[in-house]
């Protein structure tokens, strides 16, 4: 919805540049070049431990989310969902999951994304349907945060330096520690917006092979929930619960189950890009 | 008499700079641009009437619905009463937008939706006040939550040149969503990329 990078950002982004490769260029360690060279990745020290996915269940407890005209309700679908892919991934695959919600209960918002950096998760999926006031609206689409749109970003950068800071500490002398804090959480910045689209074509793809929904295509917007998360982070609105004929398929377990092995299989080429 | 005056003064001394004190902290607390947003809200001002007869001053106006056969937002003209201030106009001009389209498109907003407040900061942000309609008469899915968000704001941003960025509240209070989609806790620019061409 949004283009990538204002003008103003992108002006921003220059004069940050300009100033980190002042500082790079004055550091010759390895070590740090390493760690500014793919600062969105988590730390590859870790990298015999097993990755970690966070899905999220969209809504829950008394937040319904949208309501379908035949008495379906948003927050049993992504659960449902959530479960089915919980499961898939339990079944086949070498990484672990994480879900912020396992049964019909509230779960604010902030503490979904919390979820995902106390998880120091690799990803984050956030799951939901669809509902709009045009009674002809279908298809799926997914989404990613829109740039200039991170209220939180304080609690992002913070997540971030926990995870990191260790990397940079002794490698940078104090005065300039800070300023290379900034510009490393700035590259991480623009990383997980770059991962989190890449992620979000990769699923939308198998969405629209696996679900043969209309294709909506990928977009950016503002979301509340995908604002906190110090990580690559999408979320897909798996067809229209306003629409009865996709409110009957979002019922089915046999659509339920396609569209968890839709995210699977999304997931899985994506992990690959980043081995 | 003397001696009893002096023995009074550091009691006075000190039970002004009590006050001060006091009235400082509430200051501190109570003090910021919002709170008067919710207060002048909550006090319920009357709103500005605009002249009555025929020589009263119009104002077109641009609103945002959604139609059935695209994803877009179109724009449809209205005539509102012009003036006093902007945010006069800008309250009319949503008053306008919940009551809905004269041909048949769709609405964005729930039709029982109360336009409360707009308040215009000098630095040109928009806070609209909606009751709490808004978000209790819609079960919002994405889609209808961002068109509801951004019917309001390019609404504004496209008809009040002093209006450069959209936030809103309910109730007077900042919610962190509408239905748990769309942050509204920061102020939004326009976005006429959804505006059908």
């Amino acid at each position: 919805m949004k283009n990538f990078l204002t003008d103003k950002q992108r002006k921003a982004g220059r004069g940050r540049l300009l100033l980190s490769l002042v500082i790079l260029a004055g550091l010759t360690r390895p070590a740090f070049s390493q760690a500014a060279g793919d600062p969105g990745a988590r730390s590859r020290s870790d990298a015999r431990k097993p990755r970690t996915v966070v899905i999220d269940p969209g809504h829950g407890g008394i937040e319904l989310g949208a309501k379908g005209k035949l008495g379906t309700v948003e927050k049993d679908i992504t659960l449902a969902i959530a479960l089915k892919l919980k499961a898939m991934i339990e079944k086949n695959m070498a990484f672990q999951v994480v879900l912020t919600r396992d049964k019909d209960m509230d779960v604010p918002l902030e503490s979904r994304s919390a979820i995902a950096n106390n998880q120091k998760a690799d990803v984050f999926i956030s799951i939901h349907t669809n509902s709009s006031r045009q009674k002809s609206a279908e298809g799926s689409e997914t989404f990613f945060l829109s740039t200039g749109a991170t209220p939180d970003e304080e609690i992002r950068r913070l997540a971030y330096l926990e995870n990191n800071s260790s990397r940079i500490e002794g490698h940078v002398d104090k005065t300039s520690e800070d300023d290379v804090k900034m510009i490393l959480w700035d590259m991480a910045q623009t990383a997980y917006i770059r991962q989190s689209s890449q992620l979000a074509e990769i699923i939308q793809a198998e969405l629209n092979s696996l679900l043969g929904t209309r294709n909506r295509g990928i977009k950016q917007a503002p979301f509340k929930v995908l604002t906190g998360a110090a990580c690559p982070a999408v979320l897909v609105e798996a067809a229209f619960i306003s629409n009865p004929e996709e409110e009957k398929k979002l019922a089915s377990d046999a659509f339920q189950a396609s569209v968890a092995e839709a995210i699977y299989r999304g997931l899985t080429k994506y992990l690959q890009l980043y081995p | 008499m003397a001696d009893k005056k002096n023995q009074w003064k550091p009691a006075i001394i000190l039970g002004g700079g009590l006050v001060v004190l006091a009235v400082l902290v509430i200051v501190f607390f109570t003090g910021g641009g919002r709170e008067k947003v919710r207060r002048l809200a909550e006090i319920g001002i009357p709103k500005a009437q605009p002249p009555a007869g025929e020589t009263a001053a119009r104002k077109t106006v641009t609103l945002f619905f959604l139609s059935d056969g695209d994803d877009f937002l179109h724009g449809e003209s209205r005539e509102i009463a012009a003036g006093p201030s902007a945010a006069d106009e800008a309250e009319r001009a949503l008053a306008e937008l919940v009551k809905g389209s004269a041909r048949s498109l769709v609405s964005p907003l729930p039709a029982e939706t109360r336009v409360r407040q707009v308040f215009i900061t000098k630095e040109g942000v928009a806070y609209v006040d909606f009751g709490r309609e808004i978000m209790d008469k819609f079960s919002y899915g994405s889609s209808s939550e961002l068109s509801a968000v951004y019917a309001v704001v390019d609404t504004l941003t496209f008809n009040f040149k002093s209006v450069k960025k959209v936030a809103i509240l309910v109730e007077g209070a900042e919610k962190e969503t509408l239905g748990g989609h769309v942050d509204l806790t920061q102020p939004f620019l326009p976005d006429y990329s959804i505006v059908a061409k």
